[in-house]
Formats: C-alpha cells, structure tokens, sequence
C-alpha cells in the first residue's frame, strides 16, 4: 500500500476523533475516589434504571409523534397539510432544556397558565388543579417534543419513496386502510423509522440541560457531577464507558438499518409517484387537529412562552448583553464550520481518488464522534490533555499546554470538531454521491488536472452540500450546551449557556431572552435548509 | 520497418489484482482507423478501453500511441496527459453544465495545435442534440446524454478515441442513421478509434478491423468478413451465434460427405487429409431453399426476420439446421411440413475445425 497525502490526513482526522473513545477506555481501570463506592451502593442503579425509562419513553412517543404526523403528510391532503410538511421540522429550533424551561414557566405555581386562568375567571386557588410536568414526565416530553423530527424527516422521506405501485396492491389485495399501514407501508418504512429513533435515542442519552434542570439522575448527570462536584475524572470516565456501550449498540443498530433504509429511495424503475388521498370533513379535521397539536405543542407553546416572558420583563432584555453573546455564537458557528467544512472535504476527496480499504475504515472511526454525548467528549478531552501534559510536555521539559487547550476556544472549537465531524463528512459524502465516478474521469481525460477538477467540478456541483452542512453544523453548535458550558473560555457565554445559567439559578424570566434568540436564530436557519432536509425534489 | 499508428503489446488487463483479458496484442496501422472490439458483456472490453485511456494501471506489457509509450510495467502516463478520450457508456456528463457548455469544454482541449476540421454546429447537426443545448444533464433522455457524450469526445479530436458502446442508449430507430453519420465524421476528421460493442453489426459497419474477446483472450483480431465468414476457433462462432458445427468426413480437395446432407461442395479455407473426421461450420445462408429437391427436412420453427425468414430444420440424426429464405418466396411452410435443400449443397469458404 502507498501511503500519501490523503492517508495521513484521514489519519489523523481518524486519530483526533477517537481519541476521546481510547481516553474513557483507558481509564476505566484508574484509581477512583469514595464518590464511587458512595455511589455504587446508593444511586448507581437508579442513574441506569432513570437512563433506561427515559430511554423507552422518548422512543414511544417520539414514534408515535413523529411517524404519525409523517404519515399524515405524505399520503394525505387536508387543510395546511404543506404547511405542516416543513412547520413539523420547527421543533429543532427548541432544545429540550429551552422546552424544559417553558414547560415549567407555564405550569409551575403561579405560572403562565394561572396568570391566564386568574385573567379570564378572577382570583382562584387555580395552583392544585394545574398538572405539574416536572420530574422525569417533564424530561421525557420535552426530550419527545423537541426531537420527534428525527423520526418525522427520516419517515416521511421514506414514506414520499414508497411507489404507488405497492399501495395499489395492497387495494389489489384487498387490504384496509389501516391495514394497508401497518402491514405494508409501516414494514416499508421500518428501516427509516429505525434509523430516526437510533438517532433519538443516542441524543436522549446525551441529553444533559433537561435532566438536569428536572433534576433527574441519568448516567450523563452522573457524569457531569462526578467530575464538577467530586473532581472525580477516573470515575466520569467510568461511568462514561457504560454509556459508550449502549450507545455503540445504538450506533451499530442505526448503521445497519441506514444501510437498509437506500432501497427505498430507488426512484428508477418501476416508481409511480403517488397520488395523496384528498380527506374532507371530519377525517379532515381530525388530521389537521393532529399536526397542529405537534407543531403547537413542540413550537408555538415553547416560542410563544419565551416571547411572553420577553415582553412581560423587557428588563432582562436591556441587562443580557446581546451583541456579546451574538458575536461569540457566531465566532464559535464559523470558525467550527470552516474547519470542519474543510476537512470534511479533505476526506471525502481523498476517498474518492483513492479507493483504499484502509482510508475507509479511518473515515468510519472518524465519524464516530457524533455517537458520544458531549459530557463525555468534554470529559475526556481534558482528561486526555491533562494526562498528555503531565506524562510528555512536562517530562520533555516545555511550558504547561493545559491553557492553550482547557477554558479556550482552541480546545472548545476541537471536540465540537470531533462531536461534529460525522455530520459535515456526511453531508459532504452524500452531496460526492450524487457525482458519478465516470464525471471525473471525463475530466482528467478533457485534460483537467486532479486539482482543476476539484476546483472546477466539485466545489461548484458541492455548493450546496457545502452550504447545507455548514448551516446544519451551526444549528447544532448555536444548540450546543455541555460542551461549552465545560470548555469555554472564563467569561465567553453563547446564548445557550447563559440560559442555561439563569435557569439553573432559578431565574427562569431571564432565561427567556437567550432562549427567545436562540430559538429565532435556529428557526432562521431551519427554513434557509428547509428544501434540502425535506428533499422533495430527489436530489 | 513497419510502424504502427497505435499498438498493445503482450498487455493484461486488470481491474484491481482481477485479470480481465489476458496477454494481448493488436495494432492500428494508420492513423484514422476504426477498429471495434467485440464480446459478451463483462468480459473487460471495457477495462480494455479504461487501461487505454490512463484510467486503470497495467502491470505486464505495453501501450504505444504514435511512437510514444502511454503505459507499460515503468511507464504510466496520466489520463490528463495523453490526449485520449474515452466516451463513457453511461452519462459522465458534468451535472452543472448545461450540454452546450459540456460540449464546448471539449473543445479546449489542444486548442492551440489543433486546426479546427469540425464546428460545434456541424457535431450538434451531424449527431441531431441542437434541441438540447441549453438543458441540463439531468433533463436529457439517456440517448440524448449519450450522443451530447460523443459530441463532446469528438470535438476535442483526440490522438485516440475510445467508444464504449456509444449507441447502447440510442433508439434502435434511429441507431443506423447515427452509425452512418459517426462513420462520416470519424472519416472527415481521421480520427484513429476503438469503439467498443456487443452488437456485431454495428461492430462489422464501423470497424475496418474486429477483435473478438472470449474467455480472457482476444481470440480473434482481423478485417469484419473475415471474422464471419472465417472464424479461427469454436468460441468464436459460438460468440457470433450465425452457424452450428456438424459432422463430416473430407472424402476430396474439394468436398466433405454429412450423414444428413449428403456431399457438399466448396473451398477449403485449410487443408484436411482425405478421410478426415471434422467439424463443419454451417451458416444460414449456406443452405438454399429448393421445392423440387429431394433432400427434404423437417421444420420445427419458423422465425420472420422482415427480409427474411428463417427456417428450423431437424435432420434424421435429430440435429437443427437454420436456413435463410427470402421473405418474399412463394409460399410459406409451417411447422411440421417438409421443406427442400437443393443439391448440390455449394459452400464458397469452407470452414472446419
């Protein structure tokens, strides 16, 4: 094998990546302090058994939501049924610590929903009879709410796929309509679906703001105690290495099922597009009552929430510096996206001239990142570069590199590069698919150089896979909370972690300005992507 | 000393450590010749042409195009530097140019030596895509992709053209007009070509050479009538699928005996010993149809072929014999009738093995 350019750049992409992974491995056998036994005989259990009933519940109702709605959608038309089409992808734009926060704000004693009751019928003991969403009900809806579009977007573009031809031989056949769906639409769909909850079910066991404001036990609170309260990195790694195990199941799974899911987008032979049914009266009614609900309850009620806290304490509005933290969000948002923009296509261009094995295996390691919650990434960055000082830099005699990378937007910016990367090497991969092997050699044989048809070729048939990843990219980022609430710099905040600091200070009004803006600018860059996620047109 | 145009010499080709077609050699003479390479799909006709081009390496022989070495087991020139173009079989259009921009993109290439024999009007005319200039790839029929495809190969007027069953695509309508057009341009321009098929016809019209690769090798190299009327080897005739092989016995210079047919006449293409035992290719046209012969047979299939029909026949030692009769004979026999073959049967090439 000739190792070049590419090899080592894949490489070492591949290497930065997993080195989180060979951190938490690593340290599973290192010495921990008493928080350990402490815990062993107390809480542990409880931590997986919260993790595990979080983990069920999200992945019911996210299915139930997500595939139902999708469904909804794709075969049939009602009033605003293309509205709902892109409004249902709007829950992105609320994280679930921001849906936490309005859940509480609206219910809590003496809450949004009292002032209104106390408006429209006067003074009451209304404070008994408003239901409390907090607790682990808390967490499992606002998780569901704000992530039941991964299912959404991966069914209803395997539902867009499905022919005509098999939905008429369910008629053909004699089937119901409800049977037609679940004994043939619903299996078609499965891989999709699978792969949509795969999804859901990695972020909700890397969810960290809801747990912890519920304050819920979960192995990632566990995690993030563990080393804040008890300085105990060997045990955050510990506990780590249980998470990575269900999540690699997870991963396996997500992969196998998206390796399934392709063949329903053969849209070539035999594909007759299908003809939505057209419901009125009541069946009408009944579905476009079920997607407002979801577009209301996942969008409206936490925005209009925020907005309402906004307008009712403008205070906030003029303390919150908003320049500062628009201008660190979007340092952060570019300087992330060029690189991993960059790289991505490092990769993915070397792969594609290459076609070795061994590159494909490094580009599989190095997509893994996005598997592993961000507490754990943190973690065992700074584990990693702790270890690395002492043992080498220190031993070799130079100065402490502890500062260039902990606290810094070097070190902040590197392991949302490494959380990250899956998704810019993805995007980018998926756009290079699109482009058949044979255009490239049609170049080199019209005398283009490797280079004038990366330049003349690619990056301008990539354009919008380029401009597709870097918006997905920042959306995650401007989302982003325990990777930079652990790594950034002393005084540098973004939208997300000063809400997530007035929140936890029990100051939920003033949560509610960061909160409002990160969710306007979230939903701006939702509807910029809208066309590319929903791929309507086949591309 | 005779030097050819282009040349291979002792090559196998390969796709990664699969050997497709193995220790070949064959050359074009002049520049301007079209020669085609023929046989069954996935032999490596294709990887034959990719080798050509650059596009994959060659680890045992040599490729030499006007006296300069392309590839051999030291010498690997890049695809960008040998002034060859392949025509891919399926669309390597670029997907964001429209047609016209993917055709002129051709014609930079060699722009500075090269002296213009052809317009992009005269290419857009002669191959019929003007209705498609201005559209994208992805809004072209596969025919269409294909030809804007060629047009673009064509206007670079390369050293050496590669065509990869440039007309798969094509209707078959509208396929022999193309065919002649392509043979027009080809001509006018002194293109030196290797197009690459699986249709024999189109491979017999264009080509003033054909090669046949079967099972590894390229098992024939000569003019197209040749290869028809006197293929060197079974395979080749088993490939072309016009004959069967029946037995027969030489009993003179010039004629064989066949159980069922008789005494056959002819010229031998290699001589046999009196007495030999061989194998005799016989083709359709062979045979000739005759009411009053009595050397009848029995037809157990009749195929109408436009100008001709062509008639099964099972002879007493139960083997098929396909014969040719014009359409436009008398009267038609079906299944089961009989059905005569004047004698003396007459062979011009008698082909043996």
């Amino acid at each position: 094998m000739r190792i070049n350019f590419w090899h080592i750049s894949s490489f070492i992409i591949s290497l930065f990546v997993i080195i989180p992974i060979l951190t938490v491995f690593s340290s599973f056998f290192d010495n921990t302090s008493n928080y350990y036994k402490i815990l062993k005989d107390t809480f542990l259990m409880e931590y997986i058994f919260n993790s595990l009933i979080l983990l069920v519940s999200v992945l019911i109702l996210t299915f139930i939501i997500g595939t139902g709605s999708a469904y909804l959608v794709s075969f049939f038309n009602f009033p605003f049924s293309n509205f709902f089409k892109w409004a249902l992808i709007l829950s992105f734009a609320v994280p679930p610590y921001i849906y936490a926060y309005s859940l509480t704000a609206f219910f809590e004693n003496y809450g949004t929903a009292y002032t209104i009751l106390k408006n429209l019928f006067g003074e009451g003991n209304y404070n008994q009879s408003i239901p409390k969403f907090d607790g682990l009900l808390g967490v499992v809806l606002s998780i569901s709410f704000s992530l039941y579009a991964y299912v959404y977007i991966l069914a209803r573009a395997s539902f867009l796929y499905q022919s005509q031809n098999i939905i008429d031989l369910g008629k053909n056949l004699g089937f119901t309509k409800f049977k037609a769906f679940y004994s043939i639409i619903l299996p078609a769909a499965r891989p999709a679906i699978v792969a949509g909850l795969s999804l859901v079910a990695m972020e909700t066991l890397a969810e960290f703001g809801a747990v912890d404001f519920f304050s819920i036990n979960t192995l990632t609170t566990g995690i993030y105690n563990s080393w804040i309260a008890f300085d105990d990195l060997a045990f955050a790694n510990q506990l780590s290495f249980f998470l990575l195990l269900f999540i690699f199941a997870l991963f396996i799974l997500e992969n196998l099922s998206r390796r399934n899911a392709k063949y329903h987008f053969n849209t070539k032979a035999g594909f007759k597009q299908k003809q939505k049914i057209q419901l009125s009266g009541k069946k009408a009614f009944l579905a476009f009552s079920f997607c407002f609900l979801v577009f209301f309850l996942s969008f409206l009620f936490p925005l209009s929430q925020m907005m309402y806290w906004t307008i009712k304490f403008p205070e906030n509005l003029f303390d919150l510096k908003i320049i500062d933290l628009l201008m660190n969000t979007l340092y952060l948002v570019i300087l992330s996206s060029l690189l991993l923009i960059i790289f991505g296509l490092i990769s993915n261009y070397g792969n594609r001239v290459n076609k070795n094995k061994t590159l494909n295996i490094l580009s599989t390691l190095s997509i893994s990142g996005y598997a592993i919650p961000g507490v754990i990434l943190a973690v065992a960055f700074i584990t990693f570069i702790a270890w690395f000082d002492d043992s080498v830099i220190k031993n070799l005699g130079f100065v402490s590199i502890k500062k260039v990378f902990i606290g810094s937007i070097l070190g902040l910016v590197l392991v949302y590069f490494i959380r990250f990367y899956s998704l810019a090497y993805n995007g980018i991969k998926s756009g290079y698919e699109k482009i058949n092997i044979s255009v490239d050699e049609s170049s080199y044989l019209l005398g283009y150089s490797k280079r004038k048809t990366f330049m003349n070729i690619h990056i301008p048939f990539l354009r919008n896979s380029l401009l597709f990843v870097g918006i997905l990219v920042s959306l995650e980022i401007i989302r982003e909370l325990p990777i930079t609430l652990i790594l950034r710099p002393f005084n540098f905040e973004t939208f997300a972690t000063t809400a997530y600091i007035s929140a936890s200070e029990d100051l939920l009004e003033a949560a509610a300005v960061p909160s409002l803006f990160l969710i306007l600018i979230a939903t701006f860059f939702i509807i910029v992507t809208s066309k590319y996620i929903l791929r309507d047109n086949n591309e | 000393m005779n030097k050819n145009f282009f040349e291979v010499k002792n090559v196998d080709f390969k796709i990664g450590n699969k050997t497709k077609v193995k220790n070949v050699t064959f050359a074009i003479e002049n520049q301007g010749d079209v020669i085609c390479l023929l046989g069954p799909s996935g032999i490596g006709k294709t990887t034959i042409l990719r080798t050509i081009a650059g596009l994959e390496k060659l680890k045992k022989g040599s490729i030499i195009l006007n006296g300069k070495t392309l590839s051999s087991e030291n010498i690997n020139l890049e695809p960008e530097d040998r002034n060859v173009s392949l025509a891919f079989q399926d669309n390597s259009l670029f997907p964001h140019y429209t047609i016209e921009k993917n055709i002129s993109l051709g014609s930079e290439r060699n722009k500075e030596k090269k002296e213009k024999k052809i317009s992009l009007k005269e290419i857009v005319d002669l191959l019929d895509i003007f209705h498609i200039l201005n559209k994208y790839p992805h809004e072209v029929s596969a025919g269409e992709a294909q030809r804007a495809s060629l047009a673009r190969s064509l206007i670079m007027q390369p050293d050496l053209l590669l065509l990869d069953e440039p007309l798969s695509n094509v209707d078959q309508s509208f396929k022999e007009e193309i065919q002649v057009r392509l043979k027009k341009i080809l001509n006018k321009l002194k293109i030196t070509t290797i197009i690459v098929t699986h249709d024999s016809y189109e491979a017999f019209y264009l080509g003033s050479k054909c090669g046949i690769i079967l099972n590894q090798e390229l098992k024939q190299f000569d003019d197209p009538y040749k290869v028809y009327h006197l293929p060197n080897s079974i395979e080749v005739v088993n490939f072309l699928n016009r004959g069967i092989l029946i037995p027969a016995k030489v009993t003179g210079k010039n004629t064989l005996e066949n159980w069922d047919l008789g005494t056959i006449e002819g010229n031998f293409i290699k001589e046999y010993p009196k007495g030999s035992n061989v194998q005799l290719l016989l083709q359709p046209e062979d045979l000739e149809h005759d009411d009053q012969s009595n050397l009848k047979l029995e037809v157990v299939d009749r195929k109408f072929r436009g100008t001709n029909f062509i008639y099964t026949l099972k002879t007493p030692s139960n083997t098929m014999i396909p014969v040719f009769v014009h359409s436009h004979h008398i009267h038609q026999h079906e299944v089961d009738e009989k059905f005569g073959i004047k004698r003396p049967i007459h062979i011009d090439h008698i082909v043996c093995f």
